[in-house]
């Protein structure tokens, strides 16, 4: 190389500009490392909230989350504005994800026994039986059929209702409920108000019925919680039940589906998981929830992510200072794809070992249904690629911006 | 330095050189130890750093706390005598520490 030309790397210089996109899948994967190869964090701007830390080394993010520093009291007392894309719907910021300890400890502590991977072991034979009902339902009625609705969010509300006790049959009300007390766009405050009041009104009747007559499930569990000091009140009960009824599916029958979209797109790791189901599941999931978020769609565009913490005091994250009174969040699309954390962050592959990935967060606020979801995403996607096994898309899926969630609303399939 | 000795449940060993100071859970998750999660960081809130601790180990720490009793009767794997949440195994100078991974964890 003569000395005018300019030197040469192996690998392409990649932006490190954060937020960035709508770039194309590979390269959202392939930035997302280079960002976390330069810095651990940048201070972004948000559209609600003001500036906020968003964090993209993996270790970095597990070392935040795990210091009992960063808490969520100003958001939850109406101090402060959540920096974040959206206004934070203002019942959210009733229940446990903005709760610190001790409050937060003696609620979850309540709750967790209720979902535990024993309890969730449990669940998993109904959920094999509910996951083939459905597929002959589908097989029945024929193709194409739009996966969210007769599947990937049929399973996970069945479960749900098993769990706190709620009729199955008023799952269309569930839906509509989390559509409505989820908006983040396009609906007037009015029906927003009249769902939440519709939503509380049925839950309070409900608790009220079980501890009059208490069954084998966690609203039962928790209305009668009355030993030491673990009694809860109508007022700490509903709002963790609210929390899991429309939280709590739509993430699950996010990540089927794209846990469904990712397999179809790479037909030799389906191959893999289908000759050893079994074997292969667990792993398979962790990855699906580290990467399958990339199957979806053409692009990608990086920025944002969790729920945020305010620091109490100047705490020192990875040589960066995060002053007492700002605000910080982990982006897990990038601590999932740090090169430190994960070899080859843009590769899906359902063997990966030791998956460090965040998408179900960690520390204190991991989600609380974290086992549940495990479960019902292994059952929901190996059932119905093994029943299906010729399932393709019959069109262009689509997602609802208007929700929070942002939830998978239709994916056309045949078979 | 101690060392940790992780059993996987179809018999494969690693062990690690660990600090002390550090918990069984820690030095796994730090390490990429298969099957042992630790969802929660230590908060005793997952159960999912389930391990079976070996009987010649039990002696070199306290015996579990109640709210780590607690947890033990939530995880995957059945309980057994010699189970324990590995986040609450500290680690310290001068003692090897041998535990088996169960064959689930969430």
């Amino acid at each position: 190389m003569s000395s005018t030309e300019a030197p040469t790397t192996t690998t392409e210089t990649e932006d490190t500009a954060y937020p960035f996109g709508p770039v194309s899948v590979n390269e959202a994967s392939r930035r997302y490392a280079a960002i976390a190869a330069d810095r651990p964090m940048t201070k972004m701007t948000m559209p609600f909230g003001g500036d906020v830390w968003v964090i993209h080394r993996n270790a970095a993010a597990r070392q935040m989350l795990g210091d009992p520093r960063f808490v969520r009291e100003p958001f939850r007392t109406g101090e402060r504005v959540v920096p974040y894309f959206v206004e934070f719907p203002e019942f959210l910021k009733t229940t446990l994800q903005f709760e610190d300890p001790p409050q937060h400890t003696k609620l979850r502590k309540l709750v967790q026994k209720s979902i535990s991977p024993k309890r969730v072991r449990a669940m998993r034979e109904s959920a094999v039986e509910f996951a083939n009902h459905l597929i002959d339902e589908m097989v029945a009625k024929g193709s194409p059929a739009n996966l969210v609705h007769d599947y990937a969010v049929a399973l996970p509300i069945q479960m749900l209702a098993n769990l706190l006790g709620v009729p199955p049959e008023d799952r269309p009300k569930f839906q509509k409920w989390s559509s409505a007390t989820l908006a983040v766009a396009n609906m007037p405050e009015e029906e927003v108000v009249a769902n939440m009041t519709e939503l509380v009104g049925y839950m309070m009747a409900l608790i009220d019925e079980r501890r009059k007559n208490p069954r084998e499930d966690l609203l039962s569990d928790l209305t009668n919680a009355q030993h030491k000091d673990d009694t809860l009140t109508d007022a700490e009960i509903l709002p963790i039940a609210l929390v899991l009824i429309i939280g709590g599916f739509d993430n699950t029958a996010n990540f089927i589906c794209f846990g469904v979209l990712s397999l179809l797109k790479n037909p030799e790791q389906l191959k893999i998981l289908l000759e050893d189901v079994e074997g292969v599941a667990p792993t398979a999931v962790e990855e699906i929830l580290r990467h399958g978020r990339m199957a979806f769609g053409d692009t990608v565009t990086g920025g944002g992510g969790l729920v945020p913490f305010v620091a109490t005091e100047d705490v020192e994250i990875d040589g960066h200072v995060i002053a007492a009174g700002e605000a910080v969040l982990v982006d897990p699309a990038s601590a999932n794809h740090d090169g430190v954390a994960v070899t080859d962050g843009e590769k899906f592959d359902v063997r990966r070992e030791g998956n460090p990935h965040l998408t179900l967060s960690y520390g204190l606020h991991h989600c609380l249904g974290a086992p549940l979801a495990r479960m019902e995403m292994q059952v929901a996607i190996t059932e119905l690629l093994k029943r299906l096994p010729g399932l393709a898309l019959a069109g262009e899926p689509k997602v609802d911006k208007n929700n929070l969630t942002e939830p998978v609303v239709d994916v056309p399939v045949t078979w | 330095m101690p060392k940790v000795f992780y059993t996987q449940p179809h018999g494969s060993e690693r062990v690690i050189d660990a600090a002390a100071g550090d918990s069984v859970m820690s030095t796994a998750v730090t390490n990429g130890v298969t099957g042992i999660v630790g969802q929660c960081g230590g908060t005793l809130s997952c159960a999912t750093c389930h391990v079976y601790l070996a009987e010649d180990d039990l002696k070199y720490f306290d015996p579990p706390t109640e709210d780590e009793d607690d947890l033990l009767d939530c995880t995957a794997s059945d309980r057994e005598d010699t189970s324990r949440l590995s986040c609450q195994l500290i680690l310290r100078e001068g003692v090897d520490v041998h535990v088996t991974v169960p064959d689930e964890q969430a």
